[in-house]
């Protein structure tokens, strides 16, 4: 029972964050709800008994994620003003809706259908120790081809920063 | 769950609690007391309850009340945000606070065939659990200076924010070489390995043993706190305050009281990971257990002699100037405290002697192993925080891009340099 109370307070804090994010005008308040959304889903996380998951959760969506977006939008630094005016913006709203409501209630049925369809999982299933493990014999070669992955999205970050330097040297 | 684990969890947990609140107000005093002896002066030891000085800890408590009697202000484009504005340094407290209850502050205890461990958070990942939650202190700082709408406040954010982020590459690459080489990433695990000897006479403490990790961790650590030398984020000479500018009385206090929860949070950590933690050189607690009868006459010999020290020092300094005729009190304090310590001394001892009495191994000893291993590491811990304040008065102030050069130039690749050292000699020579 402790459990579902937990869990029903995480989805509703998911959900309002979420709302919160989408809706909210002062941008202070949006990053709060962003902020609460990660930190929700690392709850979750931690119900599941996912102890990796939930660490890294707070250590790169809460500690790194947040910071540098927070960074971007206060050198933005965006006015009230500067927002574009949104027209039509109620007919959006229901046309939004009811385009997605099909596949709200597909989802739902999915969920119910493999809701008791996943195998129980171990002891130790999902610890720092067990997950560092599968990483590095079952999945060697996807993780360090993951890192050249992000190795390639560094340089092009690298390269897109000092675009205006490359150009000064060409002229 | 039976009631004696609860009763050692609750007792743990008071503990942690104690030992990062009630630290605060001595911290302060000790800032002011220290950075006055470095700079040849006093600092504050005026102050008094009833003619009770205590070297001026009292002080602390006027700051105290002063802080919460001021008066709340807040800038004026706060308006309906205001829950927001008080957020962000409950953001910063908190996270400190809650980074330091992962610290173990003794052994495992064994009591009855039950093992309970002394660790408000029982938890076995108390490294990653550091850096993780150690990292939003950071969210509070930004939040904070960005919602004073100031631009000191947000160039003090800005600074911190890219000071933490740089300097968190070089932690947690030296914190991964530290797990190479402890092979776990349990702080209680990490301070039983410490308890070994190195080259045969050493203890096996993690600075010994990886010296350069510990240099690279420390300073990574000193910047994590957001003290001196690395203070930019507040340098009063350029920006003011830094993000706390337009804060006031207790939302003001939270910050303040932040940055010395995060330095005794980082004191714990290096005692944790560099200076064998909760244990005596050379003394495990196997040690500690089979031979707790030699131990405790060494300290029933030991204490006296060190009260009867600190007596003298006491009555030979807490005079005022000897021109002045009155002496508002002092000798009375004197008097009083020498009183209950040479209590307090008598009762430990009769304690002590009685234990040593009983068989090795009993129940009265074990609790006696964990009580002396507690009291081993907040000397540490207070060493390393007074460290932390000496080293805060003593060097000057970096600039903003000396503090990147030496986090991007030097820790970085130094750290990395480590990291294959130390891999080299865990998978070559050691296995």
């Amino acid at each position: 029972m402790p459990e579902k109370i937990i869990l029903t307070l995480l989805g509703l804090f998911l959900v309002v964050g979420a709302l919160t994010v989408v809706i909210a005008r002062r941008p202070a308040t949006n990053a709060i709800g962003f902020l609460a959304v990660l930190l929700a889903v690392a709850g979750l996380f931690a119900l599941l008994n996912q102890s990796f998951l939930f660490l890294a959760q707070i250590l790169v969506s809460v500690g790194a994620v947040v910071v540098l977006t927070l960074i971007v939008i206060l050198t933005v630094n965006l006015k009230e003003e500067q927002f574009p005016k949104e027209r039509f913006k109620g007919v959006w709203i229901v046309g939004a809706s009811v385009l997605t409501a099909p596949f709200g209630w597909l989802l739902y049925k999915t969920l119910v259908s493999v809701a008791n369809a996943f195998p129980k999982t171990q002891k130790g299933f999902g610890s720092a120790e067990a997950v560092g493990k599968s990483l590095f014999t079952d999945w060697v070669l996807p993780f360090e081809i993951l890192s050249l992955l992000l190795l390639a999205a560094m340089v092009g970050a690298i390269i897109i920063g000092k675009k205006e330097q490359a150009y000064d040297i060409e002229s | 769950m039976s009631t004696l684990s609860i009763v050692v969890t609750l007792a743990t947990i008071v503990l942690a609690a104690l030992l990062a609140l009630l630290m605060i107000p001595v911290l302060v005093w000790l800032e002011r007391r220290v950075c006055g002896l470095i700079q040849d002066r006093l600092g504050p030891n005026r102050t008094n309850l009833f003619g009770f000085r205590l070297g001026g800890v009292v002080q602390s408590f006027a700051d105290v009340i002063k802080l919460v009697v001021k008066e709340e202000y807040y800038p004026s484009h706060i308006g309906k945000g205001r829950w927001l504005f008080v957020l962000a340094p409950m953001i910063t407290f908190a996270s400190a606070l809650l980074a330091f209850m992962v610290i173990p502050f003794a052994d495992d205890l064994v009591l009855y065939g039950e093992r309970m461990k002394i660790q408000a958070l029982p938890v076995e990942y108390g490294i990653l659990w550091y850096l993780a939650i150690g990292s939003v202190g950071v969210i509070g700082m930004v939040f904070g200076g960005w919602m004073s709408h100031n631009k000191y406040s947000l160039l003090g954010a800005l600074r911190s924010a890219s000071q933490m982020v740089s300097y968190e590459l070089a932690l947690g690459l030296g914190v991964i070489s530290m797990i190479l080489t402890y092979g776990t990433i349990d702080f209680n695990a990490m301070v039983h390995w410490q308890s070994g000897t190195v080259l045969g006479f050493l203890p096996a403490w993690g600075a010994l043993v990886q010296p350069l990790a510990a240099i690279v961790v420390i300073v990574a650590l000193f910047v994590e706190t957001n003290r001196a030398p690395f203070s930019v984020a507040e340098g009063e000479s350029e920006i003011v305050a830094g993000f706390m500018t337009e804060y006031t009385a207790m939302k003001f206090a939270m910050y303040f009281m932040g940055e010395y929860v995060a330095m005794n949070t980082a004191s714990a950590v290096i005692v944790t990971m560099f200076f064998g933690g909760y244990q005596l050189p050379w003394l495990s607690t196997e040690t500690l257990t089979a031979h707790f009868s030699a131990v405790a006459w060494t300290i029933v010999v030991a204490l006296p002699l060190f009260v009867w020290f600190f007596i003298r020092w006491m009555k030979k300094n807490n005079t005022v100037r000897p021109t002045v005729s009155t002496d508002w009190g002092r000798h009375f304090e004197t008097k009083v405290l020498s009183v209950v310590l040479i209590a307090m001394t008598v009762v430990i001892d009769l304690i002590l002697i009685y234990i040593s009495t009983l068989p090795e191994g009993s129940a009265a000893t074990t609790v006696a192993v964990t009580l002396l291993q507690i009291a081993v590491f907040v000397m540490k811990l207070m060493a390393f925080n007074i460290f932390f304040i000496v080293v805060r008065w003593t060097l000057p102030r970096f600039r903003y891009d000396q503090v990147q050069t030496l986090g991007w130039r030097y820790l970085l690749p130094l750290s990395l340099l480590n990291i294959f050292v130390t891999a080299i000699v865990v998978v070559g020579v050691l296995s």
